[in-house]
């Protein structure tokens, strides 16, 4: 069975864990939100949303997870992680902000991680 | 010698000059959901969901594979939701049960973490806080912690009176 190809999900593992170490600088920094942790978060966003398209394309082509259902949870789930980071972290003005959006980032890396354990064929 | 008045200005056109996205000097959070809180209720949410789902798809798949682990995802699950939503409204009320889920959080990691290193044939998958939440980076542990120490910080606030 042909795998996922595994750019994607690496490419997220490294841009959610730059994207914490960029917000949490700023928590340390003392510094609010701002429009650069919101762009980032968007690029985020747009990764993890072609990650659950070629996902999708996969589970259309007929592969199989052991556990179908946990598998789309985690699809519904993986995309929303970043929107509700971002409307979160930016009601709140002051370095916690992007400490919340730093979360995010490394709960995206985290869930590519486990969406491996879930689907050996999502390679990271 | 420097003119204090002077100083004294250039002290406060510096602080005006001070770049926008540099919080001023922080007010006290005016919640339990705002500041540092803003992170906890994030993180919180966080479990409740990944708990609740756990949960819900283990009892609804394979409850008789290990079924004392399941239900206590499920009252894991339930604690971190009542957490969640405590901590987030924040009246005095609120925080009162807040304090009662994170201590029954603190007790629940520590005694399952104990109860499934010592006996881990009633946990042949895992829970949430099995082995002290180790899965999960060890989150489950030090999260109610955290969540204790900043409703101290509300007690202590309340009883002074703002």
């Amino acid at each position: 069975m042909s795998s996922v190809n595994g750019a994607v999900p690496t490419t997220i593992i490294v841009a959610g864990l730059l994207l914490a170490g960029y917000a949490l600088l700023m928590t340390a920094l003392n510094r609010r939100m701002g429009f650069g942790l919101l762009v980032a978060l968007g690029v985020l966003e747009i990764l993890l949303l072609v990650l659950v398209g070629m996902v999708v394309a996969k589970l259309i082509g007929g592969g199989r997870p052991a556990s179908l259902p946990t598998l789309i949870g985690y699809l519904i789930a993986i995309p929303i992680v970043p929107v509700v980071a971002g409307f979160w972290g930016a009601l709140e003005r002051s370095r916690w902000g992007p400490a919340v959006i730093g979360i995010a980032g490394l709960v995206a890396a985290v869930l590519m991680v486990r969406l491996h354990e879930i689907w050996p064929v999502i390679h990271v | 010698m420097s003119d204090p008045t002077t100083s004294a200005e250039n002290a406060a056109q510096a602080e005006t000059a001070a770049p926008t996205e540099i919080a001023a000097k922080a007010a006290p959070p005016d919640s339990t959901r705002t500041g540092p809180g803003r992170v906890l209720v994030a993180v919180y949410a966080l479990f409740a969901l990944s708990a609740t789902a756990r949960a819900a798809v283990q009892i609804a798949t394979k409850f008789s594979h290990a079924p004392v682990a399941y239900l206590l995802s499920a009252l894991a699950a339930v604690v971190y939701i009542v957490a969640t939503v405590t901590l987030a409204n924040g009246s005095r009320t609120a925080r009162r049960i807040a304090f009662l889920s994170c201590s029954v959080e603190l007790v629940g990691v520590l005694a399952i973490g104990t109860w499934s290193i010592a006996d881990p044939a009633t946990f042949p998958d895992a829970t949430v806080w099995s082995g002290y939440g180790s899965g999960y980076g060890y989150v489950p542990l030090v999260l109610p912690v955290f969540g204790l120490l900043w409703l101290r910080y509300w007690a202590a606030r309340s009883r002074r009176g703002d």
